[in-house]
């Protein structure tokens, strides 16, 4: 056969093959009976809440009827259902007031992830293989149930124990309930980011263990000291339209706002004024602005000009209300109480305490008790439930949490995806997505009014999924010593308990004791490890728990434009000196291990320090996800805020050392600009 | 939708699902008939008194009529001709939770970016025969009326509606 008849035979054989391939497969497509009335083409807005960040903010989704492929009593086919297309934040709540941030813009992906678990699950391989077998629910709760009662056989209830979020609502005070009745401890609530610093300084400053409220409409002066109050700390959507009106909402009434830290964040690009401060001295800063310490004395330890020092104590003093405000990187330091003590100490000097323009505390509720990470690290359980939380992922390689899990006999996951931790469990039992349970929230700030919100399904499951509250209700009532008195379901027990807001005692005066400042201490030492690494909460990945979303991915960073990857932020000037140019590649050395990621070329960082955005180098954790970037929380060391045993995430220093030149991991949204031609991408020496 | 001067679609692009319906929209034709899982007859129930709205409850709410799934069938076929072998195979299919997968007869090219609404043309008493033909011939529909753009540009002139682009395509 020659040439030409081969191409021949092969075009006629091709083009066969596509055309035999033309049916119309959607006649073999089982479609099942809808389950509820749907007018074609109508939208309707039905409210939830997005579940992403501890602010709970509340939603409305768009529903619309369409076909979903869904499995329904053992079989794959497709249903004519409402679904949810849009979300939005809802005018009607006090926290969204209507708007929503990228994240939560987002959230829809979780609902339609393809890598979502469907149905439960059991181990097939070795732990942490990821090999599981699909198995029903009946078989799911009976082992779970069989291994409880082995528990209470041995009279050993307090071997399980749950690790959650931490959070306000009342689906953890119904979870803490059950554990309580069946006789373990308080569920393990862990967050990296978490802001326990702050509630502790605020329950000895102001008598309230809780985040402060802000008024930042019709506040004059905002001082904030490293908290990323309009990106990812706290309610930062309801900061934002807050701060909205607080710049344009009134006419020539304009406020200063200030802000102090080390890095550039995006809430620091919004300042009128940028001071770049030492990392961990923000309160000494805050301290002198207040009067107790001289601008001279404090100059030299924050690396702030003692002529700035003045102008802002002077400042603060001449403009009421002001409001300080403290969190993110200035509390994660072993002395991250008394930074956060000093800036409560400036808000009592502004009188800024229940007053407008200043701060306060919104009553609460359902305050439920919760234990630290480290007790099931040193105690593990016999039976850990995870619920939707990955501290293998989120916790420094210090603290070896995945080897304390694999000393715990028996682990369930009720997450809705295999991620760094609930790949090592047992059974997976998949909770329902956001949209489709009851979901509730009693904001712990944001809002001067106290608002609890409690919200049915917004569409019907789309896989064989459990809601959780339910699960655990169904398995406390089919133990061997059924537990008493429970409600049927968490819509019940919602709906039974529908409560306003207790209130709590009127916050406490100001303290007169005299602070006891200390001064920071860091791991590793200076001269071998000269930067200090500031890692920060992604604005779009969070703490990583949201790198599973391939729109955050693909969102560019608000400072960089960065996506898709890891990327180290490197003083320009620095960099030149080091001879790094943008794109190199570099490894950052900790005593606890080393990340090698591309470097960032930023103006806006301190010449000692470097920081890293967190949320990639996920190993195990979906598709868009895996092997994508590097942990930097792997490298932290083990350094706690001596009085809450919190995570000091932001007091590790690091040595960086060239490895290579560019090798196109940096993916920057913008390209290269007139004024900086060498910020391509990732090509810095072209 | 306006057509080349040979008749062929003015759009040449490669997102149909098989190859014979992509060289088919390009010569500008579209199927007359539509395969559809069951034989369903327009004659016999519009012979019986069943008008168009009782099973396309949509069209006068809503943007879409609606292609009426099972349940619609089995509100009346709960009771009407069961002894019938084709009633009792949807009732045997409603019985098994499966719906009846229907394929649409009319609709437009993506690439068109039009809309339609329904209710308004139902509201401006426009026919469904106008735009569908005589069901009372039909048995499963059929693609009795080519809807082009200058069908529809030719009924909003003599209705007096609205022939701004935006009216439809957008």
């Amino acid at each position: 056969m020659d040439r030409r008849h081969f191409i021949k035979l092969t075009a006629i054989t091709g083009t066969t093959a596509a055309l035999t391939a033309c049916g119309n497969p959607e006649n073999q497509v089982i479609r099942f009976i809808p389950e509820e009335d749907l007018v074609a083409g109508v939208a309707t807005w039905k409210p939830s809440i997005c579940p992403l960040c501890s602010a709970g903010c509340g939603v409305i989704a768009r529903v619309m009827e369409g076909d979903a492929e869904v499995f329904r009593k053992g079989q794959a086919g497709v249903i004519r259902m409402g679904l949810a297309k849009k979300l939005e934040g809802n005018p009607e709540d006090p926290i969204s007031q209507g708007k929503l941030c990228a994240r939560g813009q987002a959230a829809i992906q979780i609902t339609y992830h393809p890598d979502r678990i469907g149905n439960p699950k059991k181990r097939s391989g070795e732990r942490g293989s990821g090999e599981f077998v699909d198995i029903s629910w009946e078989e799911a709760i009976k082992e779970l149930t069989g291994k409880l009662n082995e528990l209470a056989a041995a009279n050993d209830h307090a071997s399980l124990a749950l690790i959650t979020k931490p959070a306000r609502n009342r689906r953890f005070a119904l979870i803490a309930d059950l554990l309580q009745r069946f006789g373990a401890r308080a569920p393990v609530a862990y967050e990296l980011f978490s802001d326990e610093v702050l509630r502790q300084a605020n329950a000895s400053s102001f008598g309230s263990q809780q985040l402060p409220t802000f008024d930042l409409e019709n506040a004059r002066y905002v001082i904030s000291f490293g908290a990323d109050f309009l990106g990812t700390w706290n309610s930062s959507v309801a900061h934002s339209a807050a701060y909205g009106r607080m710049r344009q909402g009134r006419g020539n009434a304009r406020a200063k706002f200030v802000h102090v830290g080390a890095r550039l964040s995006q809430t620091a690009a919004s300042a009128d004024e940028f001071v770049a401060c030492k990392p961990g001295t923000e309160g000494l800063l805050a301290l002198a602005i207040a009067g107790d310490e001289a601008p001279q004395d404090v100059s030299e330890r924050t690396g702030v000009a003692a002529g700035t020092i003045e102008r802002l104590k002077q400042e603060f003093a001449a403009h009421r209300p002001a409001i300080a405000i403290i969190g993110g990187a200035a509390l994660a330091h072993s002395n991250g109480s008394q930074q956060a003590a000093a800036v409560n100490r400036l808000n009592h000097a502004a009188k800024a305490l229940d007053q407008p323009g200043g701060l306060s505390f919104v009553p609460q509720s359902n305050v439920v008790a919760s234990r630290p990470l480290q007790e099931i690290l040193e105690a593990p359980p016999k039976v850990l439930l995870v619920d939707d939380v990955n501290p293998v992922f989120a916790s420094p390689a210090a603290w070896k949490v995945a080897d304390a899990l694999k000393r715990v006999p028996f682990i369930v996951s009720l997450g809705s995806f295999i991620d760094e931790t609930s790949a090592l469990a047992d059974l997976i039992l998949p909770d329902h997505s956001f949209l489709e349970s009851w979901v509730d929230a009693a904001p712990e700030s944001g809002s001067a009014k106290a608002a609890s919100s409690a919200f049915g399904p917004v569409m019907r499951p789309l896989y064989d999924t459990r809601s959780t509250p339910d699960v655990l209700l169904e398995i406390s009532r089919g133990l061997a010593k059924p537990i008493a008195g429970l409600p049927n379901s968490f819509e019940e027990f919602l709906n039974a308990e529908r409560s306003g807001g207790t209130s709590i005692p009127p916050a406490g005066a100001a303290k007169a004791t005299p602070l006891q400042w200390s001064e920071p201490v860091f791991d590793g030492d200076a001269s071998q490890y000269p930067y200090h690494f500031l890692p920060y909460a992604s604005q779009t990945l969070y703490d990583g728990s949201l790198a599973h979303l391939p729109w955050l991915q693909e969102t560019p960073d608000p400072m960089t434009s960065a996506m898709w990857c890891s990327w180290v932020e490197i003083n320009e000037r620095k960099a030149e000196e080091l001879g790094i140019h943008q794109g190199d590649i570099i490894e950052l050395t900790s005593t606890q291990g080393s990340v090698r990621a591309p470097a960032f070329l930023n103006p806006g960082i301190a010449p000692d320090a470097v920081a890293m955005p967190v949320g990639q180098g996920h190993t195990n954790f979906t598709r868009y996800a895996s092997g994508r970037g590097v942990n930097p929380i792997s490298i932290l060391a083990p350094v706690t805020t001596a009085e809450t045993g919190t995570l000091a995430w932001s007091a590790t220093r690091v040595k960086i050392t060239r490895v290579s030149g560019p090798d196109e991991s940096l993916i920057l949204f913008a390209g290269a600009t007139r004024e900086r031609p060498e910020w391509t991408h990732g090509r810095g020496d072209t | 939708m306006a057509r080349s001067r040979w008749g062929t679609d003015p759009v040449v692009t490669p997102a149909r699902s098989s190859v014979g319906e992509a060289f088919r929209a390009f010569l500008g034709r579209r199927p007359t008939d539509v395969d559809q899982p069951f034989p369903f007859s327009h004659n016999i129930h519009l012979s019986k008194g069943a008008t168009c709205t009782d099973c396309h409850t949509g069209v006068e709410t809503g943007p879409r009529a609606g292609l009426p799934g099972i349940n619609t069938c089995m509100i009346c076929h709960s009771q009407i001709a069961t002894d019938r072998p084709l009633i009792q195979q949807i009732t045997k299919m409603s019985e098994e939770g499966r719906d009846l997968n229907w394929n649409r007869v009319y609709s437009y090219f993506p690439e068109s970016h039009v809309r339609f609404e329904h209710a308004p043309h139902i509201r401006a008493k426009v026919e469904c025969s106008n735009c569908h033909g005589n069901q009372v011939e039909q048995t499963v529909a059929r693609r009795a009326v080519d809807m082009d753009m200058q069908f529809c540009v030719n009924c909003h002139k003599q209705k007096r509606a609205s022939n701004d682009c935006l009216t439809c395509h957008y």
